[in-house]
């Protein structure tokens, strides 16, 4: 039986040991990234002309260059300058990959929030005004939750794009699902010249997509008290 | 409010930025402050950013600056039989065996860390490694980025094809005509250029093996201590075979093995006393035999 073999467990424990790298990666760019972004659409939408310049500056470059560049630009440029190293060991390289997803991810989830805050119709504010809030009131319990509900649709796309941009990280060798998948190809652990390992890596992508698109729909359904 | 608003983004965004830039700071600060404890002599742990910041004083000592962080981080790639890992997860190997040695020899203790090939200078001289040692195969552009060791190991390529159509490929001089995949920058693209090939670069010389069984490439070339590995009975590619070893064709010599260091790094001069050492008291070869290396091995 092929699913107890010797090889298929080794490959499995191997596959496991990357994608929790890949799940570690994932949830660390989610949680700064998400805040980040606010953070960032408030940049592109302030009033204050140079700030608002300079972020979409920014916002051109991030999603005008590839992220793998980024990725490389990020862990081996600061140690080329010398102004400083990640480390050579695996800690290193996860902080360095992490700092390139969530600035990448950041600045798309911007123009997203933009899309979202800017789409609250005027009617919203004013009737807010009506009713006596405060400007503060009216951005945070008018704007803002009204802004969440528009933006799962687009989020979501995003995340489930992150899930799959992970495997971006081995082009530093952070040692992800496909790194340890490309890994018996060439020889891992005693089995050398295994394609299906690489191909199997699919299945953790789909399953982990899976649970995500679940998620993610059972949210929009809960903020569909709106309409 | 939208004043407010934006002033406490610009805040926040001055605040992100002075965070990006705050561990250059820190390295200006500890400059000054390694500035003083040189005068001062040297303290024994400095830390991580620090020793990177003395990189102008590491480049006249590379071995003065290993010895003082302790550790010899070797990058490699899994690599059976010069560096792989043990059941347990310990690197093992030609190389690695060889990289332990040295670093004792050193006093350090080695860190063996993975790298992405392809990208072996920029970690040189970024320090986040501080050699690559696996199985690399001298020539001029290795030698132009690196300061490469005295060799140790002997190679070849060879032309790897599927296995019922070997037959055609015996005795062959001249590549012309066929598709060759050959791992990008590698050795085994020089020589299936020079041997008239229509060559199909890819990442790895895992992936050639792919196009060869694929039926998209005619044939690959790879090292032959990695044919040895990958090819033939019990792997995926049981259908493929090696035929030509292509430095015989070219008439060349076969290739050989070195280790890399930062240019300029006096770690190599400090290697190739050890390897001369470690050559004359036997530990080389009886090192080399433990995996099936004794032919290859440069004793001398």
């Amino acid at each position: 039986m092929f699913f107890t073999s010797d090889e298929f467990l080794t490959v499995a424990a191997a596959l496991n040991t990357g994608f929790v790298k890949t799940l570690q990666l994932f949830f660390v760019t989610l949680i700064g990234a998400l805040p980040l972004g606010l953070i960032i659409s408030f940049g592109s939408m302030s009033r204050f002309t140079p700030l608002r310049f300079l972020t979409k500056a920014l916002v051109w470059v991030i999603r005008g260059t590839p992220l793998i560049l980024q990725i490389i630009i990020i862990y081996y440029v600061p140690g080329i300058m010398k102004l400083f190293t990640w480390g050579g060991g695996e800690t290193g390289r996860f902080t360095a990959v992490s700092v390139a997803f969530i600035i990448n991810y950041a600045f798309y989830f911007s123009e997203i929030y933009r899309g979202g805050i800017q789409g609250v119709p005027i009617g919203q504010q004013e009737a807010g005004e009506v009713l006596g809030m405060t400007p503060s009131q009216i951005f945070f319990k008018v704007k803002l939750l009204q802004m969440v509900k528009r933006i799962v649709p687009p989020m979501s796309n995003e995340v489930i794009t992150l899930v799959k941009d992970t495997s971006l990280a081995r082009v530093i060798a952070l040692q992800e699902v496909i790194w340890m998948g490309e890994s018996f190809m060439k020889g891992n652990q005693g089995y050398a010249g295994l394609i299906w390992p690489l191909f199997f890596t699919a299945v953790y992508y789909l399953i982990f997509s899976g649970i995500v698109t679940v998620l993610l729909t059972m949210l929009e359904k809960k903020l569909e008290f709106f309409r | 409010m939208k004043k407010r608003i934006a002033l406490a983004a610009a805040l926040m965004m001055a605040l992100s930025l002075a965070a990006c830039g705050g561990s250059k700071e820190e390295t200006t600060a500890a400059q000054t402050e390694a500035a003083q404890t040189e005068a001062a002599e040297t303290e024994a742990a400095q830390a991580e950013s620090e020793a990177a910041e003395e990189t102008e004083a590491a480049a006249e000592s590379d071995l003065a600056y290993v010895k003082d962080k302790g550790t010899l981080v070797v990058g490699i790639t899994n690599f059976e039989p010069m560096d792989y890992p043990d059941a347990d997860g310990n690197w093992i190997g030609f190389d690695a065996d060889m990289a332990n040695a040295f670093a004792e020899s050193l006093g350090v203790t080695a860190e063996f860390i993975e790298i992405n090939w392809d990208y072996k200078v920029m970690e040189l001289d970024g320090q986040n490694i501080d050699c690559v040692w696996n199985g690399m195969t001298i020539n001029d552009e290795v030698k132009a980025a690196m300061e490469v060791s005295e060799p140790y190991c002997e190679n070849a390529q060879v032309l790897v094809v599927p296995a019922e159509k070997a037959a055609e490929f015996e005795g062959l001089t001249d590549l012309s005509g066929l598709n060759v995949a050959v791992e990008s920058g590698s050795a085994g693209e020089d020589a299936a250029l020079a041997l008239g090939a229509a060559t199909v670069p890819v990442q790895t010389q895992a992936d050639t093996l792919m196009e060869v069984a694929a039926g998209t490439s005619d044939a690959a070339v790879i090292d032959l201590l990695m044919a040895g590995a990958m090819v033939g009975e019990g792997t995926s590619y049981e259908d493929l075979t090696f035929v030509l070893n292509l430095n015989e064709a070219q008439g060349l010599p076969s290739e050989e093995y070195g280790v890399g260091f930062r240019k300029g790094s006096d770690l190599a001069e400090a290697f190739n006393e050890f390897y001369a050492e470690k050559v004359s008291d036997g530990t080389v070869l009886e090192i080399a035999t433990t995996y099936g290396l004794q032919d290859a091995v440069i004793l001398e």
